[in-house]
């Protein structure tokens, strides 16, 4: 608590002082409060947040900073800041420098091109966008020339995407042969050293006829690989126990996406190649529990406006090239996703649907919510996130982790 | 008996028909396309502010910024919200091209932090949750409509020619329109509008107007929407022409670093 009226001080101070220096403060203040629907009503999350953006904009140099705090009964405040950089403004190039988001790609609730902000998936895909991706220490440099857009991009050193913990509801159901095993972290993190940094280009098209985005980067897979290795007793060569080994592999991502309207359609694509990608395979013993292989993964999608509500879906499809029958994913991964929004009073209240369906397993995350602006800032929102499937699939292993849930949010 | 008839339609024709045509200078159609292709200098910047008012008479209101250039084959328009706190940062670019074809539009939200685009085709949608649509922001195209002079009236002492307008689209969002179009300014001061089933929806009037470098500028006016009981209140401020607004206004570029 202390802390936290620590951190209301020095806002209040800095909020003081930032004014007279033109800087913009602005943000929200949010409640998020959910439950499970089987666990006995157990609380999902009961979550206080306060979201400050100090923005200074000039015709040479610009400055953004979005400190964050969340607030969590019986825990200590979660303080982090999710972006901070410097921007330098000049003819043709701006120059951003220091933690920030970097979103690439146009596919919605898919993560295809858009592979730089690392995610956080401590619960699922829950989060909203914009905190379900961590801000990167990184270098940008764009150059502009009449609607194209060309962006450089230096990440020093590499940040993973944050995964449950093994006690939570939304840790992901892993091979039944890891029960038991020991974890071993010695490779889990890669060095802070030159020879580990990131580098990612994007050409993009802002035209008439179509959004273009062309991208290529090289990256670290933001997700470790568990690598699965055999203690033999040398004696009896006997199995004597299994050690998982997580690592993070470097990843070459090849990809592109569009967008275009027809007969009042908007129609959008992305795809990409992945090299170096890891995948665990079903036999422990076999070369560490993965294989490497390339991967591709793409997507088509429309969106339509129907009586006044935004009608869209996407197809999307994973493929390991060179797949084996002991890769514990399948050859081809299938998933769909479906949108509807409406908005009714004036745009004070809107009611959405999304939901994702994976053909393969045959189950299905959907979420309705409904948001209502109370007064101009305020806001409403009730929601459900309902999984469906019989507990195998990437949607269905959470099917016991229904969850309504209400925020109350003020923007200012 | 049939030189009779012919004799009376002459008369008739003599008296009410020509005489009507002979009143009016112009065809209603030249009198909307005078008003469509009214100057409105290379390009334009503005700030604009929405009160949109219930039957309550609760206020919400919308700030924005915007900047419009014309390229010839093309105006480009791109908006900058500045209020409410939930849509700040948020910006808005339309490109209207004047072979008729559908416009190119795209929107930036700052929480996804990428530009995308949107249907051009929405333009029934209620702009920001006021009481003008997105067609109502625009100019529509005279031949779109077939457009007959009904009278001349004077509206708050300004001589205006009343047209009514019929699209030519049977699926448009209006059965009917009836403009006034002051004389010689070629703005419209007023403007019924009759919803799809031909019943009375909303009427716009213009409330302030002002010659600003040499155009005739609209800088207040008032939708008020009779079926849903809600009117808006528009008000353009700090309204500059040809200002020498940049080409590299109108990109991502912009749109993405805001104002």
């Amino acid at each position: 608590m202390k802390r936290f009226l620590l951190a209301i001080i020095v806002i209040g101070v800095l909020g003081q002082g930032v004014f007279a220096q033109g800087i913009s403060l602005y943000g929200y203040g949010r409640t998020y409060w959910g439950g499970f629907v089987q666990h006995d009503g157990e609380y999902s999350i009961l979550q206080n947040t306060l979201d400050l953006r100090f923005d200074h904009r000039g015709m040479r140099a610009s400055f953004y900073a979005n400190p964050v705090v969340y607030h969590y009964p019986d825990q200590d405040l979660d303080i982090l800041l999710r972006q901070a950089y410097l921007d330098l403004h000049f003819d043709s190039i701006d120059i951003r420098v220091g933690k920030q988001q970097i979103i690439w790609g146009k596919a919605d609730g898919v993560f295809i091109t858009d592979i730089l902000s690392p995610k956080d998936l401590r619960e699922f895909l829950l989060p909203d966008f914009e905190e379900i991706r961590f801000g990167i220490n990184a270098l940008k440099m764009s150059y502009y020339r009449g609607n194209s857009t060309y962006e450089f991009v230096w990440m020093p050193v590499f940040q993973k995407g944050m995964l449950p913990s093994d006690t939570s509801r939304w840790a992901p159901r892993k091979p039944g042969f890891f029960a038991g095993a020991e974890y071993d972290y010695s490779n889990a993190e890669v060095e802070k050293k030159f020879e580990n940094s990131q580098f990612a280009f994007r050409y993009s098209l802002l035209a008439s006829a179509a959004d273009i985005e062309l991208v290529a980067a090289y990256v670290w897979d933001e997700l470790p690989t568990n690598h699965v290795y055999r203690t033999i007793d040398p004696e009896t060569n006997q199995i004597t126990g299994l050690t998982v080994r997580p690592e993070h592999h470097r990843l070459g991502v090849f990809g592109g996406s569009f967008s275009t309207t027809k007969g009042g359609f908007v129609i959008r694509g992305e795809g990409a190649y992945y090299t170096g990608k890891h995948f665990n395979t079903t036999e422990p013993a076999h070369i560490g529990g993965t294989v490497r292989r390339d991967y591709l993964h793409y997507l088509a999608g429309a969106e339509y406006i129907l009586w006044g509500a935004t009608v869209g879906g996407q197809l999307i499809q994973e493929t390991i090239l060179n797949h084996d029958d002991y890769i514990m994913q399948g050859r081809f991964r299938n998933t769909a996703t479906f949108l509807i929004s409406k908005n009714y009073r004036r745009e004070t209240i809107n009611i959405e649907l999304f939901s994702y369906y994976g053909f393969d397993d045959k189950d299905a995350l959907i979420r309705p919510k409904i948001t209502y602006d109370f007064a101009d800032g305020f806001e409403i929102l009730a929601g459900a996130n309902i999984f469906l499937g019989n507990g195998t699939g990437y949607f269905g292993q959470f099917e016991k982790n229904d969850m309504i849930y209400a925020k109350v949010k003020y923007n200012f | 008996m049939k030189t009779t008839k012919l004799f009376f339609t002459a008369l008739f024709s003599l008296l009410f028909i020509i005489p009507a045509m002979a009143q009016y200078d112009m065809t209603a159609l030249e009198v909307v396309e005078a008003a469509y292709n009214r100057p409105t200098g290379e390009d334009m910047t503005a700030d604009l502010e929405m009160v949109l008012i219930n039957r309550q008479g609760d206020q919400r209101v919308r700030e924005i910024k915007q900047y419009g250039k014309d390229f010839g084959d093309v105006e480009k328009t791109i908006m900058f919200f500045l209020t409410p706190a939930d849509v700040r940062n948020t910006s808005f670019m339309n490109w209207s091209y004047a072979d008729g074809r559908d416009d190119d539009q795209w929107i930036y939200l700052p929480a996804l932090k990428r530009v995308r685009r949107i249907s051009g085709d929405s333009k029934s949608d209620y702009f920001m949750g006021s009481d003008f649509t997105y067609d109502d922001l625009g100019d529509r195209h005279p031949h779109d409509d077939e457009h007959t002079i009904l009278r001349m009236e004077e509206i708050d002492g300004v001589e205006s020619y009343v047209i009514e307008s019929i699209p030519k689209d049977k699926n448009y969002m209006y059965s009917r329109t009836v403009t006034w179009i002051a004389k010689d300014k070629w703005i419209a001061l007023k403007r019924e509008f009759h919803d799809d089933r031909g019943e009375y929806l909303k009427t716009l009037r213009v409330k302030k107007y002002n010659e600003i470098q040499g155009y005739w500028t609209v800088l207040h006016s008032e939708m008020e929407n009779e079926q849903r009981q809600h009117r808006t209140v528009m008000q353009f401020k700090n309204v500059e022409y040809d200002t020498g607004v940049s080409d590299n206004m109108f990109t991502e570029r912009i749109m993405t670093r805001g104002l």
